[in-house]
């Protein structure tokens, strides 16, 4: 039984090959694609243009247009949610976003979701629908290193395998999925490494997921932090998220920055280290404190002497992801130990 | 006198009584062991099986960490870690079991070896006083011996392999710390269900995608491609994955005893690589062969003939990929050619696992299967 079920997934996965000539005799998969705009949406003024390609956009229709091999693996239509570089992305583009995400994944036909994204912030976005979608359907957001417009552009493949990772029954249950240059990387753990290249995102020490590859989508881990319908958080109701801010740690830092957050209306910060006499002034104000670390991979562990300091462990996510995983815990509860809990389970 | 400095007096003392067995040097002496508990029997049970390894050689002087061991030089016996390491006590009922083979040498290890330790861990496992085993074994083949255990041992408690890449007598050794660190990660619960599992170097890695990539650093064990699956860190074993191939309770071919396995070797490609070699394994009564592929699984021309020439006479041909990394793929090219993808597997596991997948038949159909799912 278990054995006859894999082989037909398997079958199943095995789609490309088969592709083309014949018409499919089954209905596809319905596949949602959610734009928001990005390298990937970008033209340049010519083809070796390779950074600062700021000469045109282009639109979900266009990007799908470009892409006639998608009819062969899945039913695929649209919802633009932005048009915007990843830097622009900003709460109201991703509220937006997750409610529209959950609106299709609740229909009964749909199969999954994919959303374009600049690469910059794409692992911020994805960890925070990891986190808020309500469907165990699949969802991937995918990018490309280089503009619409360019010479052995990346987009493309990376958009069909993402259709394909969406479309595939074998990616249900996965969490929100990051899929570019063929590999599959779960959302939480996975990080732009790299300004140009196309290896950039990677989950360091854990590695990706599985593979797009040609034969089939194939994978060798299932990540077991909690996620997608085993979360807590829920944004259906809310139009906003409370402010949280990040500081860098280096040599003399004086705690400039954790004050100015804290005027400016901070109710978290995520350290990358610590200023002792900062904290305490942003903690006697309400203030939450998240630490995470500035080196890239590797837990801050959990001691005795941080917690004594209310001091949250981020575990191994990084800042960027620890503030969107605050901003959330904070829509639930403002007790440190609670969202110490909440870190150690997301 | 500062406690600390009396603790280091006593340490001092310890020594010279100890001087001529040579314990492991790194293990701070002036740190309190960690609290051992009143009622031990709420601890877990964890078995410490030895097969032997660096992480059970001696090595003299201490800054000797490559051309240890040998015929006549002491070993370190099981109960040599558990007394060189009191904080075991802390965190398991540590039960030891002697494994090693005659020579106390991996690569003197035979299949007869991994039957009788694959038989042993199947009656431990059932054994309901027991949360978990860990297992030291030499580096080199670790991997492969994991891989094994993976398959056939049916069970869902902790099976962590560990070794270290300097003898437990060496400077800075690794190993007193790897061993803590693998009954930790046996005596985790979080740890059940996840396979044969691999600790060293505070990582924690799956038996299948595990390989040594280093011949003497620490950091030599990676799963290469998909990464590791946790971490052993001060605070506390963490997971973050859970590997989704078949292995242990869910393997066709746990708990079953294989006193002999089908002959299958192993071929590597290079240019110019002969077919003569291939050839002489299927004289030599090989049942299947691995081909060790150049880029994403290529054999020359005189390799192919030779492939085709062994597949007239029955033999099962799987190819897999020197690069390292990435997949053998499913192609039409490769379906008519008869060639089984060895998915992303080493050669060495790749035998494996045909070798056990050649128990049932030389099916291609069912071999494939296998490799989908394993």
């Amino acid at each position: 039984m278990i054995r006859s079920l894999l082989l037909s997934l398997t079958l199943l996965c095995a789609a490309p090959l088969a592709s083309a000539q014949n018409a499919p005799a089954v209905a596809l998969p319905k596949v949602k694609l959610f734009t928001t705009g990005g390298t990937i949406q970008s033209k340049g003024a010519h083809r070796q243009k390779l950074m600062e390609y700021s000469d045109g956009k282009v639109g979900p229709a266009e990007l799908i247009a470009d892409l006639p091999e998608l009819k062969d693996i899945a039913d695929v239509s649209y919802t633009e949610i932005s048009n915007v570089g990843s830097p622009s992305v900003n709460t109201e583009i991703q509220l937006r976003l997750a409610k529209e995400i959950n609106a299709w994944l609740a229909l009964p036909d749909s199969a999954g979701a994919v959303v374009t994204h600049g690469t910059a912030t794409l692992e911020e976005t994805a960890f925070f629908l990891n986190l808020v979608v309500k469907s165990d359907k699949p969802v991937v957001v995918v990018g490309a290193m280089r503009p619409f417009t360019a010479v052995s552009r990346d987009g493309p493949f990376n958009l069909y395998n993402a259709v394909r990772t969406a479309a595939s029954p074998t990616s249900r249950g996965m969490g929100v999925l990051i899929v570019l240059n063929d590999e599959i990387n779960a959302a939480r753990d996975t990080t732009k490494s790299n300004t140009y290249r196309m290896e950039t995102f990677v989950a360091r020490d854990l590695g990706p997921l599985g593979y797009t590859d040609s034969d089939q989508i194939v994978y060798y881990r299932k990540p077991t932090y909690r996620h997608t319908t085993r979360s807590e958080f829920d944004v259906s109701t809310l139009t906003t998220l409370p402010r949280v801010d990040v500081t860098y740690d280096y040599q003399e830092q004086d705690g400039t920055a954790i004050d100015a957050f804290v005027a400016a209306g901070a109710k978290g910060l995520v350290l990358t280290g610590s200023n002792a006499d900062a904290v305490k002034r942003a903690q006697a104000k309400g203030v939450l404190i998240v630490n995470s670390d500035r080196k890239g991979a590797g837990r801050v562990v959990e001691s005795a002497k941080g917690a004594s300091q209310n001091r949250i462990s981020a575990d191994n996510l990084p800042p960027q992801k620890a503030r969107i995983l605050l901003r959330l815990a904070l829509t639930r509860t403002q007790d440190p130990k609670e969202i110490q809990r909440m870190f150690n389970e997301y | 006198m500062t406690s600390v400095a009396y603790h280091r007096c006593i340490a001092a003392a310890c020594w010279l009584l100890l001087a001529p067995v040579a314990h492991a040097q790194e293990i701070p002496t002036y740190a309190p062991p960690p609290p051992i508990p009143a009622d031990t029997q709420a601890l877990p049970t964890i078995v410490l099986m030895s097969m032997g390894g660096t992480i059970a050689s001696r090595g003299t002087p201490r800054l000797n960490i490559t051309n240890y061991g040998g015929k006549g030089v002491p070993r370190v016996d099981p109960q040599d870690w558990v007394h060189d390491l009191p904080e075991l006590a802390g965190i398991a009922n540590v039960i030891i079991e002697d494994q090693r083979a005659p020579q106390d040498r991996t690569s003197s290890e035979t299949h007869e070896d991994f039957a009788r330790v694959a038989k042993r861990l199947n009656q431990l496992a059932a054994d309901p006083r027991i949360a978990g085993i860990v297992v030291t074994h030499g580096t080199n083949t670790m991997a492969e011996t994991a891989y094994y255990m993976n398959l056939t041992v049916n069970t869902d408690k902790p099976i962590v392999f560990v070794g270290s890449q300097r003898p437990w007598t060496g400077l800075s050794g690794d190993g007193p710390r790897n061993l803590y660190d693998a009954v930790r990660v046996a005596a985790s619960p979080e740890a059940r269900g996840k396979g044969v599992l691999h600790a060293m170097n505070q990582f924690i890695n799956t038996a299948r995608d595990v390989d040594k990539t280093s011949a003497y650093r620490v950091n030599t064990f990676k799963g290469v491609d998909v990464g590791a699956i946790g971490f052993a860190d001060p605070d506390r074993v963490r997971f973050y994955r859970e590997p989704v191939r078949r292995h242990t309770t869910q393997s066709e071919f746990a708990g079953k005893d294989y006193s002999s396995l089908p002959p299958v070797e192993v071929a590597y490609a290079y240019r110019d690589a002969p077919g003569y070699l291939i050839d002489a394994m299927v004289a030599h009564g090989a049942k299947g062969i691995v081909v060790e592929g150049t880029g994403a699984g290529s054999a020359t021309s005189s390799q192919t003939e030779a492939i085709k020439r062994a597949q007239a006479s029955g033999v099962v041909v799987v190819m897999t990929a020197r690069t390292d990394g990435g997949r053998v793929q499913d192609t039409p090219r490769r379906r008519e050619a008869l060639i089984v993808p060895g998915d992303n597997l080493k050669p060495e596991k790749a035998r494996i696992l045909l070798q056990l997948a050649l128990t049932q038949s030389s099916d291609l159909a069912n071999v494939t299967r296998i490799f989908n799912e394993y």
